[in-house]
């Protein structure tokens, strides 16, 4: 059986869909993760201690790993193991994105830089400094515009700033965050920070998965709330995408200029884009899949996971379908309702109750600390429906959620 | 139908599925179901194993929690409401909804011993398991062994960990088939939504 590396952060929400996966596909597995497992001793080819936050590091240790475990593919599941997979996987010689690409894709400016080289319709921006002063950059930067983390992940940090006053205050609170120990512990990027022009119009999500340097479009998700700020919390995302097939073709090109900009010619992307009356706009591009537990919503073919499609193109392995299945489906993740220890959750029975519902997930438990954005990044939970239109999935959610209660304290 | 059970699904796969009931439905231990046939008698199972089209293939339940096993891979939708219609209509119906478990007949035809694969397994997490899952405070409490299959609780670090799964399946599935290769099946029907100190919370979106 064929070896697969799995990079899974000891927090991620992506456990246990890549080691299902992993294991109906019939893989032999080797979880790595950037804290020893307790078990570590027991299964030594089975688990393993990697540093994410040093990928030449972690490929070194994988190198001397796989002389005894040949290891098939690498596969990370968010934007720091996408880099360290890079690494590994150019160590052993196996098929994954150039370590500069993967990193570009986590970089946001540099990202950036990029994308402007190539022309790919994205916002301006500038790179600031989080000790420089900052009444001074307000002074010269163009209204809206939105401060944004290098680094951080699901919108955590990203402030909307309509003036000057707006944005001293939003800096304030993006420099105490940054200043957080997990945020810290990013290094360098942590001391800086993007200013960009806030893009009006309606966003949208694409999911792909890059093949041989060809994008495949696995699914386009809309945003029907409106992502205006001043703070940028994701709720619902629907698809298939009611946006005309001629603006759906843009969209796709522009992702898929994108990923040439980067680099990136192997596995899962994920791109969160806007359009207007002048075309899409590309905002972020991350070489991995959707984040959360949203992966759930998708199903491929014959009710195949995102995951088992991303492990069985890294492996090499036949692919049965790329398309997504034949109905409109959702996913909310569940607004932060507040600041605050979570006491009790009613109505989780009451919202799976709800016509075209799949499930309701929650992953705060009791007891947890809720951090409302742009503090927090964390959802309580997610809502899944499925159903004959995005519209009526749309509306099952939002009843789904509206019968959800979270007592705080 | 009792509309005050209350039922919470946890779906760990499409073949897959933990459905937490707000009320104990066997307190005797634990009963898995690996067949109709294996089913009759207990209404409850039976029910699971009869809903159409639902491609049951192994029921198991244990406490409050109730783990159906399925072959075809169409999402949890349709399957799992009719899940909960059973569970609901097990619950009213006021009969024990699952038959305490009998000895197999004296000179019937060889099984596994499941007594004798308890007592191993059960040593294996006593002495080598718990010692290490606790260094993360976690602990692993062996609940059954069903036809070779075992069942297993965790608690305390490991109970909604984020790596629960890693540590189930990579750790302590592994050690199982490394020391005791009898053991055909691991079934985990820890509640993990109740865990209210897992060791690794996940953090990102």
């Amino acid at each position: 059986m064929p070896r697969l590396l799995l990079l899974l952060p000891s927090t991620t929400y992506r456990t246990t869909a890549f080691v299902e996966a992993a294991r109906r596909i019939g893989a032999d597995l080797t979880v790595a993760s950037e804290r020893p497992s307790t078990l570590e001793a027991a299964n030594p080819a089975g688990l393993l201690t990697l540093d994410f936050h040093h990928p030449e590091r972690a490929a070194d240790d994988a190198h001397v790993f796989a002389r005894r475990h040949p290891i098939d593919a690498v596969v990370g599941v968010d934007d720091d193991t996408a880099v360290v997979a890079a690494a590994v996987a150019e160590r052993l010689h196996r098929k994954a994105n150039p370590v500069h690409a993967a990193e570009a894709a986590r970089d946001k400016h540099r990202q950036r830089e990029l994308l402007a080289e190539h022309g790919v319709p994205a916002p301006r921006f500038a790179l600031h400094l989080l000790d420089e002063d900052p009444s001074e950059i307000a002074r010269s930067v163009v209204y809206p515009c939105v401060l944004k983390p290098l680094r951080l992940s699901a919108s955590r940090g990203v402030i909307r700033a309509d003036d000057p006053a707006s944005f001293v205050a939003a800096h304030a609170r993006l420099k105490a965050i940054l200043q957080q120990p997990d945020a810290a512990a990013c290094g360098e990027p942590a001391s800086q920070f993007l200013v960009e022009d806030f893009v009006p119009g309606y966003e949208v999500a694409l999911e792909g998965l890059l093949m041989n340097r060809r994008l495949h479009v696995l699914a386009l998700f809309d945003k029907p709330d409106p992502l205006d700020g001043p703070f940028f919390e994701e709720s619902i995302y629907v698809t298939p995408s009611s946006a005309p097939a001629g603006l759906q073709k843009a969209i796709v090109e522009c992702a898929e200029r994108a990923t040439r900009a980067l680099g990136l010619v192997e596995g899962p992307v994920h791109a969160e884009l806007r359009y207007n009356e002048r075309g899409p706009w590309l905002i972020e591009l991350a070489a991995r899949p959707i984040g959360g537990r949203c992966s759930a919503v998708l199903r491929f073919g014959n009710g195949v996971t995102l995951e088992e499609l991303i492990l069985r193109h890294a492996l090499g392995m036949p692919i049965p379908s790329l398309e997504r299945e034949p109905v409109a489906a959702g996913v909310m993740m569940i607004p932060i309702p507040g600041a605050g220890v979570l006491q009790e959750i009613r109505g989780v029975a009451e919202a799976k109750a709800v016509p075209m519902i799949d499930d309701v997930q929650i992953t705060a438990h009791l007891g947890e600390r809720l951090v409302p954005f742009p503090e927090g990044s964390r959802y309580p939970g997610f809502i899944f429906a499925r159903g004959a239109t995005p519209a009526a999935v749309e509306a099952a959610l939002r009843e789904a959620h509206r019968r959800l209660t979270f007592m705080l304290a | 139908m009792d509309q005050a059970v209350r039922i919470t699904a946890e779906p760990v796969d499409n073949h897959r599925c933990k459905f937490v009931v707000s009320q104990p439905l066997h307190a005797a231990g634990v009963r898995r179901f690996a067949s109709a046939a294996e089913a009759k008698g207990s209404p409850l199972a039976e029910a699971i194993f009869a809903i159409p089209a639902g491609g049951v293939t192994e029921v198991i339940v244990s406490g409050n929690i109730v783990t159906v096993v399925k072959d075809n891979p169409a999402p949890w939708q349709m399957v799992g409401k009719a899940v909960g219609v059973a569970i609901r209509a097990a619950a009213a119906s006021g009969a024990p909804p699952v038959a305490t478990k009998t000895a197999p007949p004296a000179g019937g035809p060889a099984t596994v011993d499941d007594d004798a694969l308890y007592e191993r397994v059960a040593r294996l997490f006593d002495e080598q398991v718990n010692p290490m899952v606790a260094r993360h405070g976690g602990r692993v409490e062996l609940i059954d062994v069903q036809d070779a299959v075992v069942m297993l609780r965790m608690g305390g670090g490991c109970q909604g960990c984020g790596m629960a799964d890693v540590t189930l399946r990579q750790g302590i599935e592994g050690m199982l088939s490394q020391h005791i290769p009898e053991v055909r099946g691991i079934v985990d029907i820890t509640d993990h939504t109740s865990g209210a100190n897992p060791y690794f919370q996940a953090s990102k979106k």
